[in-house]
């Protein structure tokens, strides 16, 4: 058994976020606690684990049945090309790697401070890759272009304010 | 399915051929023909920023086709400045009218305003994004004055920067083959770099000089805009650049044989009034021309077939 499975107990259900790139596992960690079905969650986060493709890379154990599709692609926006690994009776049952979406819904805000999104309460956000090399976002309604670091995420409501959800 | 027309870059080239095409069928038809065809029907015309020619313009259209208006034209005197969103704004409205015209200072506001109620919206501006009922005009008059939208040498001059007019114009322009684009303004009223990256299947060039006398030697259209005073955060930036090119008859002695000049106005000095008589001037056949094109659009939208 390999020093990282010393640091990091193996799982018999849950969800493995693996291969993040060294460095990003914080932002990723912060993204899943801003998730309100995820509070609470146990987790277990190995940093700077060494890989075989990656050199250094981080990791995130979720002692949780399954990870949202909406959680999965705010993980995109900071690490896309992640492996999110669904595991059962400690094999895994299905493994994807993390894309980065072609639109960006309710997920990040426009960097365009003219924008009527960032002026109009209640405003859907919308974006559409526009180059997926460089990251470019461009926006539906002002029609403007930005790198995808720009565009701030938008953070779920505060735990009070959102109904608790159990797993 | 409603129609709106919030941004060129929704429309398809054949879109843009079908307005067109409308638009000399309107202009062809006696105004005796025309006074019917929009009767019963009113035209929500809200300018949340002041303008005089387009709404104008619109309202004009409409009338001129037997239609009514209702509206207001600046934001001040609705409920907008009581706080009132935008979004119930137009559903209010949307309670009354038949079609929506609308000027807004914040960018995308057409499209959430479209999203928001089922009338049609035409976008009359919004922000410094698109201008698309200007764009149309200017391609109806460019055809008009030159016969052809592909293999043309356009100067565009002055504010590209903040310039929804020249925005709306490059993307609607560029999908016609051989379009060849001089950039002529200050450093700080550059283009965006992101709009002049050439699209698949495009055969757009791109050119960038501070001279506008060598572009007007090259080019066989100048289009001219103002330096939008109100656009720039910093009022020392606007001073250094507020007369960075001024067109005059003088300057006009060195241009290519039947050149031609439009400006979308309202113009302030950098068009010098010794150059109205000129036969290189156009700006005061593309305000006619608006008028037909926007009728088009309203017949458009509208679902209304002349």
């Amino acid at each position: 058994m390999s020093d990282k499975h010393l640091l990091i107990p193996k799982i018999e259900d849950g969800i493995v976020i693996d291969h993040i790139p060294a460095g990003l596992g914080t932002a990723v960690l912060g993204i899943l606690q801003d998730h309100a079905e995820l509070r609470g969650t146990t987790t277990a986060v190995g940093l700077g684990l060494p890989s075989a493709r990656l050199g250094r890379k981080d990791m995130i154990k979720l002692w949780s049945r399954d990870i949202p599709d909406h959680v999965v692609q705010h993980i995109s926006l900071v690490a896309p090309g992640a492996t999110v690994k669904r595991v059962r009776g400690f094999a895994v049952d299905k493994r994807y790697v993390v894309a980065l979406p072609r639109e960006l819904v309710d997920m990040v805000r426009c960097f365009n401070p003219n924008c009527i999104t960032n002026v109009e309460p209640g405003a859907p956000t919308r974006f559409r890759c526009v180059d997926e090399t460089a990251r470019l976002f461009r926006c539906a309604y002002c029609e403007k272009v930005f790198p995808l670091a720009q565009l701030e995420r938008i953070r779920a409501a505060p735990a009070s304010e959102v109904p608790w959800s159990a797993e | 399915m409603k129609r709106d027309l919030v941004s060129i870059d929704d429309l398809a080239t054949a879109d843009l051929e079908r307005y067109l095409a409308l638009a000399a069928r309107v202009e062809a038809m006696p105004e005796r023909d025309k006074v019917h065809l929009l009767v019963g029907r009113l035209l929500m015309v809200l300018f949340f920023e002041p303008s005089t020619r387009t709404r104008l313009s619109f309202e004009s259209a409409m009338k001129k086709l037997g239609g009514s208006c209702a509206g207001f034209a600046e934001a001040a005197a609705t409920s907008v400045a009581k706080g009132e969103t935008l979004v119930d704004t137009i559903r209010t409205v949307a309670q009354y009218g038949d079609a929506i015209v609308m000027r807004h200072p914040k960018e995308g506001a057409a499209r959430l305003a479209a999203e928001s109620c089922a009338l049609p919206v035409v976008n009359a501006g919004d922000g410094a994004n698109q201008h698309p009922t200007q764009t149309l005009l200017d391609l109806y008059t460019i055809r008009k004055l030159l016969g052809r939208l592909e293999n043309l040498s356009i100067a565009l001059v002055g504010d590209l920067r903040y310039s929804r007019t020249v925005h709306s114009l490059v993307n609607a322009l560029r999908r016609f083959a051989g379009v060849r684009f001089v950039l002529v303004s200050p450093p700080s009223l550059r283009l965006d770099p992101h709009t002049t990256r050439a699209g698949p299947g495009e055969t757009a060039t791109f050119e960038e000089t501070t001279d506008l006398r060598a572009a007007v030697r090259q080019c066989e259209l100048l289009y001219m805009t103002r330096i939008q005073k109100e656009r720039f955060p910093d009022l020392i930036e606007y001073e250094r650049v507020k007369d960075a090119y001024v067109l005059d008859a003088a300057v006009l002695r060195e241009a290519r044989p039947g050149l031609r000049v439009m400006h979308p106005l309202p113009r302030v000095n950098e068009i010098s009034r010794d150059v109205d008589a000129l036969p290189a001037a156009a700006w005061f056949e593309q305000v006619r021309n608006g008028l037909f094109v926007r009728q088009a659009i309203l017949l458009d939208v509208l679902g209304v077939t002349p």
